[in-house]
C-alpha cells in the first residue's frame, strides 16, 4: 500500500495542474476500460461453468434442444437421483483420500527438491534437473501399460498405495518450486545461515514460510490434478471399491462416450466433481496474495 | 561436473536394469500361463470377472442381474466390472496375464486378439452355435473358425420422419436408388435436407454392397477399388452435389441421428441405436423404419454391427467362463437384455420373439438376412480412419482416388500381417 | 587454510543435503516414470503385441523397424506422422505464445493492488481450468458450430463464418489464395518431407484446429496465471518504488523491472507449455478424433490409436519417442535462447 501515494506525490509535484486533470481523465478512462475487459473475460471464462450447472438440472431433450441456455425450461433432479444410486459417497471419499495424500506429498517433496535444485550447490544438480524436465517430455499415453506393470510388480496394484504413491511427486511441481526459489532473493536464508542454522532448519523455518505463495499455487494445482486424474488412477486399480469420482463416473457411460446422450448425467457428475475443487481454489487463492515475509501485502 | 553427470547416468541406468531384470524373472511379468483347461473340464470355484462397457444404468443393471442369476444357478461367483475404459482395461488385463474371464469384444479388436491366438475358440462348441445369425458369426470368424459368440445385433435401416413424409405427399417408401434420390429431392426444403447419412465407412459401405461391390474378398483380399464401388460413391457424390443428401457435419450434428432428431433431415440411414436416442432426446419426433433401398441391379444389402462375449484361453476358470457365456446366450436371457435396454438379440430364435414383441423394429431383424459385417482387419484402425476421413471429403474429391488410396493402405495392413 | 577447509565442509554438507532433499523425488520418479519409460523404449524396439509382459521370452527385438516404418518408408504410417507433426507444430506455434501472454496479462491485472474484486477475477479466470473437459468440449462444439455464437458474431461483422469443426482447409492456404496463389507451385507440390508435400506443410492449422487452439488457450491461461502470481508477488516493492522515483513510466517499469524478475517463471511457463502442447491428446480424443481430413491428428493421438486400437505397441511407442526427441530438442533450444537466469539468484543454474 506504499507505492500509490508515493507515486501521486511525485507526479503532482512535477506537472502542471491542467496536465494532471487530463491525465486523471485518461486514467479514469483506462481504469474503466480495464474493468470492462476484465469483466468480459470473466463472463467468457465463467459461462461454461454456469452452463454445466444449469444443464445438470435439465431433462435430456431440454439439454439437446437448448444447449446454450443455462436455465432449464423445467428443473429436474433425474441426473442427481441417478448419481445417488451409484456409490457416489464412496467415490467422493476415495477422491478425498487420494487428493489430500497426493497434495501433502507433493507439497513436501516438490518444495524440498525445488529448494535443493535452486539453492544448494551439489554435484549432479544439473543432471537431476535436466532429467526431471526430460521425463515430462515422454507422452504419457504410451506409459500407461508399463506403469500398470510396475505397480503389479511392486505388489501395490489395486490398493490405496497404488493409487497414491505414484502421484506423490510430479516433475512439474518440482520445476515450479525451483523456479520460484530462483526468483526470490536469498538474503533472508543467508542471514539464517550466518546465524548458524543448519540447512534443514533453514529450509523448514525460514524457507517454507517464505514460499507460501508458491506453495498455495502448488496446493491448488496438485489438488486439482489428482482430483481430476483419470488415466493414472484407472491403471492402478480394478476393484470398484477403490473407484474415485473420475473412474466411477467413467463406468456409468463408457459404452457410448462421445454420443450426444445423457449430457445432464455427465454434467451433473462433472459438477459434483468440480465443485470441491472450486471451493478449494476459492479458499486458497486469497492466500496467494500474502507476501513472501508472511505479512499481508495489501 | 561432467564426472558427476556420468555418475548419475550410471546410477539411473543400473537402477533401471536391476528393475527390468527383476521384472523379467518375476511372477507378475512371466509369459502367459497356457491353461490346460478345455471346454470339457469341470468348472472350478474360482470367481469369474465379467467386464463390459456400459451404455448407461439400464445396461449395467441388466448385466448385474444376469450375473446374479448365473451365480444362483451355478454357485460360481461373478464379479461384474463396468469398465471406465474398456479397451484400455482389457489390454491391461492381457499385459498383466490376468484378463477378465468374459468381456465385451468388438470385431476390430477381435481380429487383433484372434491373430495373437489368445482367445478361446469356444463358439463352435456351443449347442446353439448354428442359431446365431450368419452375418454376426462372420464378424467373429478367424481363419474360417467361429471363435466367440455374438451377444447382440445391429443393422442399418432407413429412418423416415413421418410428418415430413406426409407433407411432401409421398406414398410407399423408396425401394431402389432412383426412388431414394427422387424422394430425397422432394423432401428437401429450405431448412431441411432430404437424406442424411453418416460420413464414415460404417455409414457408407452398405452402398458399395448394394451396387454389387465388396470390401473384402472371402480370402481376405481388399477389393475396394472396383468399378462398382466407384459407381456407388459417384451416386452418393451426385446427391451431395445437388444438396438433397448431406453429411451430419454439414448440418452441424455430431452424427446423422442427431440431424434426424433435430429434423434437419427427413430421412436417415442409421442403425437401431437411434431408437434410444430418439426416445430420450427427441421424444416428439414421429418416425418409421424401413429396409434400405436396393441397388441398381436389385441387390439388397446393409451393414451389421455386433459385439461378442470374449473369453481368454488363459482364464483361470475357463470351464466356468464358458458356463457363464452359455447362460448369457440363451434365447430367454437375450430377450431379457432386449427388454431391459433395447438391443436386438443375436440368436435367430430370440430374434423372432423380438420381432413379434417390437413389430416397429422388425425391419432390423429382417435385414440381417442380407447384412454384411462392417469391415474389420487386424491392425487396420488407422487405415480405416484415414478411409473414413477421405469419405468425409467426398463432395470435393474424386471417388476413384478415395477408393484406390484406401485400397493401398488397407492392403498394406493385410500384407504386413503375413 | 582453516577458512578453506570450512568452506569444503560446507560444500560437503550442501552436497549431502542436496541429494537427501531430492531423494524422495528421484526415487519416485525413477520407479514410476523412468522405469516405465525404459520399458516403453524397449517396446518401441520390439514386436510386443500387448500379450503378457514385454520382457517375456516370446517378445523379440525388431531393431529400428518401427522407427523406419514411420520415418523412412513411404506409406500410411509415415504420411500420418508427417500430418500429425505438421498439425501439432502449428498448434504449438499459436497456443504457446498466446496462452503465455494472456496468462501474464491476467496475472498482472489481478495482482494490481487497487483492483476491486480481485478475488472474484482470479477465481473467474481459473474456472476453465477446473471445469471438466467433457463440459468444455460440449460447449466449444456448440459455440463453434456453424450456427453457433462465434458465427453469429462473425455474421454481425458482415462476414460468413466457416463450418468450424468440419473445415479442413488450412488458414495459411486460405491466406495464400486471398493473395491470388490458388495452385501450389510445382516445386512445393512435388517435393515434400515425411510423405507430405511442402505445400501441405505450409498450409497452416486447419479451421477446425483453430477452434481447438482457442479452446486450449482459454482452458490453460488460468493455470499459468496461477504460476505467474507467486513470482509477481516475490518482486520486492522497493524495486518498483525506485523505478518510479527515477521517473520510469508503467511500460518502462514493466520491461526494466517486472519482466526481468519474471524470467524464471517465464522459462517455467514456456517449458511446461511447450511440453503440454506437443502432447495434446484429450481435446483431440474428445472432440475431433483427428478429423476433418486428418487435420487435427496429433502424434500423441496417433500413438494412442496405434497402441490401443491397432495393438501395434511398438509403433505407438516409437511415435512417442520421436515426439520426445522433438520436445527435448526444442526445450534445449528454448533454454539457450532464454538463458535460464534468475536475475536475483544469479548464475547458479
Amino acid at each position: 500500500m506504499s507505492a500509490r501515494p508515493f507515486f501521486s506525490r511525485v507526479s503532482s509535484g512535477r506537472v502542471s495542474s491542467r496536465r494532471v486533470s487530463s491525465r486523471r481523465v485518461r486514467r479514469l478512462a483506462g481504469r474503466t476500460l480495464l474493468y470492462l475487459v476484465l469483466a468480459v473475460c470473466a463472463v467468457v471464462y465463467i459461462y461454461p461453468f454456469l452452463l454445466s450447472i444449469g444443464t445438470a438440472f435439465k431433462t435430456d431433450p431440454d439439454a439437446i434442444a437448448h444447449p446454450l441456455n443455462p436455465i432449464p425450461s423445467h428443473w429436474v433432479l433425474t441426473a442427481f437421483t441417478e448419481l445417488e444410486q451409484q456409490d457416489f459417497l464412496l467415490w467422493l471419499g476415495n477422491s478425498v483420500i487420494v487428493a489430500v495424500s497426493v497434495t501433502a506429498g507433493r507439497l513436501l517433496f516438490d518444495s524440498m527438491a525445488g529448494y535443493a535444485l535452486a539453492r544448494l550447490r551439489f554435484r549432479g544438480r544439473g543432471a537431476v534437473f535436466s532429467a526431471i524436465i526430460a521425463v515430462m517430455a515422454v507422452p504419457s499415453v504410451v506409459l500407461l501399460i508399463p506403469k500398470f506393470l510396475v505397480l503389479k510388480q511392486l505388489g501395490i496394484y489395486n490398493s490405496y498405495p497404488g493409487l497414491i504413491v505414484p502421484l506423490m511427486t510430479d516433475a512439474a511441481g518440482v520445476f515450479i518450486m525451483r523456479q520460484f526459489f530462483l526468483s526470490v532473493h536469498p538474503s533472508i536464508e543467508e542471514a539464517a545461515k550466518i546465524d548458524g542454522a543448519g540447512i534443514f532448519r533453514t529450509y523448514w523455518s525460514v524457507v517454507l514460510p517464505m514460499a507460501r505463495p508458491a506453495l498455495i499455487t502448488l496446493t491448488i494445482l496438485a489438488f486439482q490434478g489428482s482430483w481430476n486424474d483419470f488415466s493414472d488412477l484407472l491403471i492402478a486399480h480394478q476393484s470398484p471399491s477403490l473407484d474415485t469420482l473420475t473412474t466411477g463416473v467413467g463406468r456409468l457411460v463408457s459404452g457410448q462416450l462421445g454420443e450426444a446422450t445423457q449430457y445432464p448425467l455427465e454434467l451433473a457428475a462433472a459438477m459434483a466433481m468440480t465443485i470441491p475443487v472450486a471451493i478449494v481454489f476459492f479458499v486458497f487463492q486469497r492466500f496467494i496474495m500474502r507476501g513472501p515475509e508472511g505479512g499481508v501485502k495489501e | 561436473m561432467k564426472g558427476s553427470r556420468r555418475l548419475t547416468t550410471a546410477v539411473l541406468a543400473a537402477a533401471v536394469l536391476a528393475f527390468t531384470a527383476a521384472c523379467s524373472s518375476g511372477g507378475g511379468f512371466g509369459s502367459p500361463s497356457s491353461s490346460d483347461a478345455t471346454a470339457t473340464a469341470k468348472p472350478n470355484d474360482k470367481p469369474l470377472t465379467l467386464m463390459f462397457g456400459s451404455s448407461g444404468p439400464a445396461e449395467t443393471k441388466a448385466v448385474d442381474a444376469a450375473a446374479a442369476a448365473f451365480t444362483k444357478q451355478s454357485g460360481i461367483k461373478v464379479q461384474v466390472i463396468a469398465a471406465s475404459d474398456l479397451a484400455q482395461q482389457v489390454a491391461q488385463g492381457f499385459a498383466g496375464n490376468e484378463p477378465p474371464d468374459v468381456f465385451y469384444l468388438d470385431p476390430l479388436t477381435f481380429q487383433n486378439y484372434a491373430k495373437d491366438g489368445v482367445l478361446d475358440p469356444y463358439a463352435s462348441t456351443l449347442s446353439n452355435a448354428s442359431n446365431f445369425a450368419p452375418a454376426l458369426k462372420a464378424a467373429f470368424a478367424y481363419q474360417g473358425q467361429f471363435v466367440c459368440a455374438p451377444k447382440d445385433a445391429s443393422t442399418l435401416a432407413l429412418y423416415i420422419n413421418t410428418k415430413d413424409w406426409q407433407q411432401a405427399g409421398l406414398g410407399a417408401p423408396p425401394a431402389n436408388w432412383n426412388q431414394l434420390e427422387s424422394d430425397a429431392k422432394k423432401l428437401t426444403t429450405g431448412g431441411r435436407t432430404g437424406l442424411v447419412i453418416d460420413q464414415d465407412e460404417s455409414g457408407i459401405d452398405e452402398f458399395l454392397y448394394q451396387d454389387g461391390g465388396t470390401v473384402l474378398s472371402s480370402t481376405g483380399k481388399v477389393e475396394l477399388d472396383s468399378p462398382q464401388n466407384v459407381q456407388a460413391l459417384t451416386y452418393l457424390k451426385s446427391m451431395l452435389d445437388s444438396g438433397i443428401m448431406k453429411f451430419p457435419s454439414q448440418l452441424d450434428a455430431g452424427f446423422s441421428g442427431q440431424a434426424f432428431g433435430e429434423n434437419k433431415a427427413a430421412m436417415d440411414v442409421i442403425g437401431n441405436w437411434e431408437n434410444g436416442e430418439l426416445q430420450t432426446d427427441y421424444p416428439n419426433v414421429k418416425f418409421k423404419v424401413y429396409p434400405l433401398p436396393a441397388g441398381p441391379t436389385g441387390i439388397h444389402a446393409t451393414l451389421s454391427f455386433t459385439n461378442c462375449w470374449g473369453v481368454p484361453k488363459q482364464s483361470q476358470n475357463l470351464a466356468g467362463a464358458l458356463e457363464l457365456v452359455k447362460f448369457l446366450t440363451t434365447t430367454q436371457q437375450e430377450m431379457t437384455f432386449s427388454n431391459a435396454f433395447g438391443v436386438i438379440p443375436s440368436l435367430e430364435s430370440a430374434q423372432s420373439q423380438y420381432a413379434a414383441a417390437y413389430p416397429q423394429y422388425a425391419t432390423f431383424v429382417k435385414e440381417l438376412a442380407y447384412a454384411h459385417p462392417d469391415i474389420a482387419i487386424a491392425g487396420a484402425t488407422q487405415a480405416l480412419d484415414a478411409y473414413s476421413s477421405a469419405l468425409e471429403q467426398l463432395a470435393n474429391s474424386n471417388p476413384a482416388t478415395i477408393l484406390s488410396t484406401a485400397q493401398q493402405n488397407l492392403q498394406a495392413v493385410v500384407n504386413s500381417d503375413k | 587454510m582453516k577458512l578453506l577447509s570450512r568452506r569444503g565442509s560446507l560444500r560437503r554438507r550442501e552436497t549431502a543435503a542436496g541429494w537427501l532433499m531430492t531423494a524422495p523425488v528421484i526415487v519416485l520418479l525413477l520407479v514410476f516414470l523412468v522405469v516405465p519409460i525404459a520399458m516403453a523404449a524397449w517396446v518401441s524396439l520390439s514386436n510386443w503385441t500387448g500379450i503378457g509382459s514385454p520382457f517375456s521370452s516370446d517378445v523379440s527385438s525388431v531393431g529400428l523397424r518401427n522407427y523406419q516404418a514411420l520415418l523412412t518408408q513411404p506409406g500410411l504410417p509415415q504420411q500420418q506422422l508427417g500430418e500429425s507433426l505438421r498439425n501439432n507444430l502449428y498448434y504449438v506455434l499459436f497456443v504457446v505464445p498466446v496462452q503465455t501472454a494472456l496468462a501474464l496479462g491476467l496475472a498482472l491485472a489481478v495482482s494490481r493492488k487497487r483492483l476491486a474484486g480481485r478475488g472474484f477475477f482470479r477465481t473467474a479466470y481459473y474456472f476453465p481450468s477446473i471445469t471438466s473437459s467433457v463440459a468444455v468440449s460440449i460447449i466449444f462444439l456448440y459455440i463453434f458450430g456453424s450456427t453457433g455464437v462465434v458465427n453469429a458474431l462473425v455474421g454481425y461483422l458482415g462476414a460468413h463464418g466457416p463450418n468450424w469443426f468440419n473445415d479442413p482447409s488450412g488458414v495459411l492456404q486460405l491466406a495464400y489464395s486471398g493473395l491470388g496463389v490458388t495452385q501450389a507451385p510445382a516445386a512445393l507440390a512435388n517435393h515434400g518431407f515425411l510423405g507430405l508435400p511442402w505445400w501441405q506443410w505450409l498450409a497452416g492449422p486447419s479451421v477446425a484446429m483453430v477452434a481447438i487452439i482457442v479452446l486450449a488457450v482459454w482452458t490453460t491461461s488460468g493455470t499459468f496465471m496461477l504460476i505467474f502470481l507467486p513470482a509477481i508477488y516475490a518482486i520486492p516493492s522497493e524495486l518498483e518504488e525506485a523505478a518510479i522515483m527515477d521517473g520510469a513510466n508503467a511500460w518502462q517499469r514493466f520491461w526494466r523491472v517486472t519482466f526481468p524478475m519474471l524470467k524464471p517463471a517465464l522459462f517455467l511457463v514456456l517449458t511446461l507449455g511447450l511440453i503440454a502442447t506437443w502432447q495434446v491428446f484429450d481435446q483431440i480424443y474428445l472432440m475431433s478424433q483427428g478429423n476433418p481430413a486428418g487435420t487435427t491428428l496429433t502424434p500423441a493421438y496417433l500413438a494412442y490409436v496405434a497402441s490401443f486400437s491397432d495393438q501395434q505397441w511398438g509403433q505407438g511407442a516409437a511415435i512417442a519417442f520421436i515426439l520426445f526427441a522433438i520436445i527435448v530438442a526444442l526445450t534445449v533450444l528454448q533454454r539457450l535462447v532464454l538463458r535460464d537466469r534468475g536475475t536475483v539468484a544469479g548464475d547458479r543454474a
